[in-house]
């Protein structure tokens, strides 16, 4: 609202400037009578005066409009490191989507799952994958609702939890890549793809995720399409016979 | 023109569904087709597929179908694929002919009748025992022994599971046959139920595979609608990542909510498995061949194979070769018959050099024991196993010391970490292949692996760390000059491992710089008409320079 005020008195100095500026050089100067001439250079100097203030004022409120404005004005993302050609592509794809949102944590999910598969110890895979599944990871406090509403130990969640592959604790980014290490990928070049995604996401070394949280690069045993290795699947959908640069191509279906 | 078709199918399995299956249908569907999907016929190097069965009964099959192409494929028939070679398809009989989804489907190809024909629980042991089924997840143990042993233990609670865990990097035919034909492993599991007597099954599939579980569910679904299942409670449970799973003991652990670690046999879980009672493991495949074995007779599938492996087995063709995909073919065909003839051979004409079968357990068998028949006893002489059916096939430029660093560090991943041996000795196996890929091979290190790779194999419990070792053993016994190349002259012979390798541009370059255009980390100066030169400090030896070559041009040191 404030950024409003002072944008439109922005806006309306500059306009009484131009204004008079505009009528100014319509006077032609020529000898006058006295009288006259005095009303003229007062009505010169009057006007010098009102613009001055003007200016002044139009100063003020420029600096008042850009401090309020500045809130309004979405932040754009620090552009990632250079690399190469490929960046460009990247980035786009980043900001073609806004950044995921904070997961909220709104337990009411966990109670529903509890309901639905048990409160008995055999329940603590499907649950696991129910919260999963909602929440995109395991949040801690998820787990521990699930501790409290059923038999399941903390032990026991914490246990389980890290066994298995497919559960993760810590927060994925929007989409999730998985690249195929089976066999036949492995022969047919699954190292190099991996490698080309993490230079064009630019994803720092031991980590999984890019910097914007958009890509998370997983790598898995075997998605079970040997005869179109390499591999790799971007949240539901599949991509066969990959090249490197091909890959970069598939990971576009999510723009 | 002629009767216009009468049934057009496409293959919507993963593999369809990957190669744009999704899109061709779309086109069919537009060009004013009625399009049944169906899962996959195992041709999948040839997906997207659409058949067409004409009103004559004649089916046309069209391969690598485009969307461009299904007005005319609709019009009239372009682009047939040869028929797939001579195969015995007894697991694969339905894959890639019926709806998956439209139980109708499978009942009109006798589906169920086996479960129908009113056989007493022994007479069906008697059968299954008759037909010489082994266990198809790569134990082998014979199938009807377990089912006699199920049906003899005392008890009214008795669970049956399928196991449908298949964790093994390069095989997928569990998923294929539950993608395409999933009732007819649910007939097999009812069957197995019925003989020992059980009233609740669970299919223990990896989550890995979404559309397996989609359709198991609905057919559970739609054959517990009919009334065909009986008393018998079927239920669905996802895997949740874990390769040791597909261990029965570890399974059943996985099932019960822990984690999943084995257990010491006996007791067997026949005897006392899930919830403490008798519990009855089968295999996605076994269980398939059942239906098969009622209805045809135990004699129609002993008739096949050779005298300890009878029937047949489904093979994941898979890595160098032209046409990969899912075969079933009679036990003792040859390896050789595989690759060379339904295989079509070795893509971009290279040498064929090995086979790698079972997976993480298994071994490579060098190109000359081709002639070795697929049966059990065969492939254990030579240190490879049959496993879950996958066949990667391997090329010249494949090197085998990093194909034995492959497999451990899967196996060193996977370990669950109860035995020491498995949980520390792969891990010291893995640092001394690491360490021969990066020729820095100590002199001690081909002895110091045998040595652990015999431990391990004593030492663990389950299958997994009894057969860890086995990749490790059958290259080092088939393809030792390797090892030795990397280990004294650090130089991969198959120029493979990135640390003993350099690319160097030849004299065949033409400055036209594709490679340059291709190196992702600038290790080729853009210079065009010039001869190029590849950075040796920037190169991270990723080969796409070698791979957009279009003159030979740059070759691997």
């Amino acid at each position: 609202m404030r950024a409003w005020i002072a944008g439109s008195l922005v806006v309306l100095c500059v306009a009484i400037l131009l204004a008079d500026y505009a009528l100014a050089p319509r006077q032609p100067f020529a000898p006058r009578p006295a009288a006259e001439q005095k009303r003229v250079t007062d009505a010169r100097l009057a006007r010098k005066a009102r613009d001055n203030a003007v200016a002044w004022v139009l100063i003020a409120a420029a600096a008042a409009f850009l401090t309020f404005a500045k809130p309004l004005v979405k932040q754009p993302n620090p552009p990632p490191p250079k690399t190469r050609r490929s960046q460009r592509g990247a980035d786009a794809l980043v900001r073609a989507r806004p950044p995921g949102r904070a997961p909220d944590l709104d337990l009411t999910f966990v109670d529903q799952a509890v309901s639905q598969f048990g409160r008995g110890k055999e329940a603590a895979i499907p649950l696991l994958q129910a919260i999963q599944t909602h929440y995109r990871y395991l949040p801690d406090e998820a787990l521990r609702r699930v501790c409290e509403l059923t038999e399941i130990t903390p032990a026991e969640i914490a246990g389980t939890s890290s066994f298995y592959g497919q559960f993760r604790r810590s927060p994925v980014g929007e989409h999730i890549v998985r690249v195929c290490h089976g066999t036949a990928c492995h022969v047919s070049g699954a190292r190099q793809i991996t490698e080309e995604l993490r230079r064009y996401l630019a994803i720092p070394e031991g980590e999984d995720t890019d910097a914007a949280r958009m890509f998370t690069l997983d790598e898995v045993a075997c998605l079970g399409c040997c005869s179109l290795a390499p591999v790799l699947m971007v949240d539901g959908h599949t991509a066969g016979k990959l090249t490197p640069a091909t890959a970069c191509e598939a990971l576009k279906v999510t723009a | 023109m002629k009767r216009g078709p009468i049934e057009i199918r496409i293959g919507l399995g993963s593999c369809g569904i990957a190669s744009g299956g999704e899109a061709v249908r779309d086109a069919l569907v537009r060009a004013g087709a009625t399009v049944k999907a169906v899962g996959c016929s195992g041709m999948c190097y040839r997906e997207p597929l659409v058949e067409v069965v004409g009103a004559d009964g004649r089916v046309a099959t069209y391969a690598n179908v485009k969307p461009e192409m299904a007005r005319n494929i609709v019009r009239r028939h372009e682009r047939r694929a040869e028929p797939p070679a001579p195969q015995t398809r007894i697991v694969l009989e339905n894959c890639g002919i019926i709806d998956p989804l439209n139980i109708d489907d499978y009942l009109a190809r006798d589906g169920y009748r086996a479960l129908a024909m009113g056989l007493s629980p022994d007479e069906v042991i008697a059968a299954i025992l008759g037909s010489g089924l082994r266990g198809r997840g790569g134990a082998g143990f014979p199938t009807g022994r377990k089912w006699a042993l199920g049906r003899a233990q005392p008890g009214a609670v008795k669970y049956v599971i399928c196991n449908a865990d298949e964790g093994d990097p390069g095989a997928f035919m569990d998923r294929l046959v539950l993608e395409s034909d999933p009732h007819r492993v649910l007939e097999g599991l009812s069957i197995a139920a019925y003989a020992i007597g059980a009233a609740e099954g669970y299919l223990y599939i990896r989550a890995e595979y979404p559309l397996a579980v989609r359709h198991t569910r609905e057919a559970i679904r739609q054959a517990t609608g009919r009334g065909l299942l009986g008393r018998l409670r079927l239920e669905v449970r996802e895997g949740a990542g874990a390769f040791v799973c597909g261990e029965e003991t570890a399974l059943i652990q996985s099932l019960e909510g822990k984690r999943g670690v084995p257990k010491l046999r006996p007791p067997y879980p026949v005897e006392r498995g899930f919830r403490g009672q008798p519990t009855l493991i089968n295999n996605v495949e076994t269980l398939a061949c059942v239906p098969w074995i009622i209805r045809h007779g135990a004699g129609a599938f002993a008739a096949l194979g050779t005298k300890n492996s009878r029937g047949t087995k489904v093979f994941a063709l898979a890595g160098k070769i032209n046409r990969g995909g899912l075969i079933e073919v009679p036990m003792g065909i040859t390896i050789r018959e595989v690759v060379e003839e339904i295989g079509g051979g070795i893509r971009n004409g290279r040498a064929f050099k090995a086979v790698q079968l079972g997976g993480p357990s298994g071994g490579c068998i060098p190109a000359r024991l081709a002639d070795t028949p697929i049966d059990y006893d065969a492939l254990a002489e030579t240190g490879a196993i049959m496993g879950s059916g996958g066949l990667v096939v391997l090329d010249d430029r494949d090197c085998m010391v990093d194909i034995a660093r492959f497999f451990l560090k899967f196996t060193q991943a996977e370990s669950c970490g109860k035995c020491t041996f498995c949980r520390i000795g792969t891990k010291r196996m893995l640092e001394i292949l690491e360490r021969l890929c990066e020729g820095k091979g100590r002199t001690d290190d081909l002895e110091k692996l045998e040595t652990l790779a015999d431990y391990v194999g004593r030492a663990s419990l389950c299958g997994l760390g009894q057969t860890a070792p086995n990749p490790v053993l059958t290259t080092l016994r088939y393809f030792r000059d390797e090892y030795e190349a990397h280990l004294h002259e650090r130089r991969c012979p198959a120029g493979r491992c990135p640390a003993l390798i350099r690319y160097r541009v030849t004299a065949n370059c033409i400055g036209c710089t594709l490679c340059a255009q291709a190196c992702p980390v600038g290790a080729i100066a853009y210079r065009p008409y010039e001869k190029h030169e590849v950075d040796e400090r920037l190169c991270t030896r990723c080969d796409m320079c070698r791979q957009a070559c279009q003159d030979d041009a740059i070759e691997v040191l």
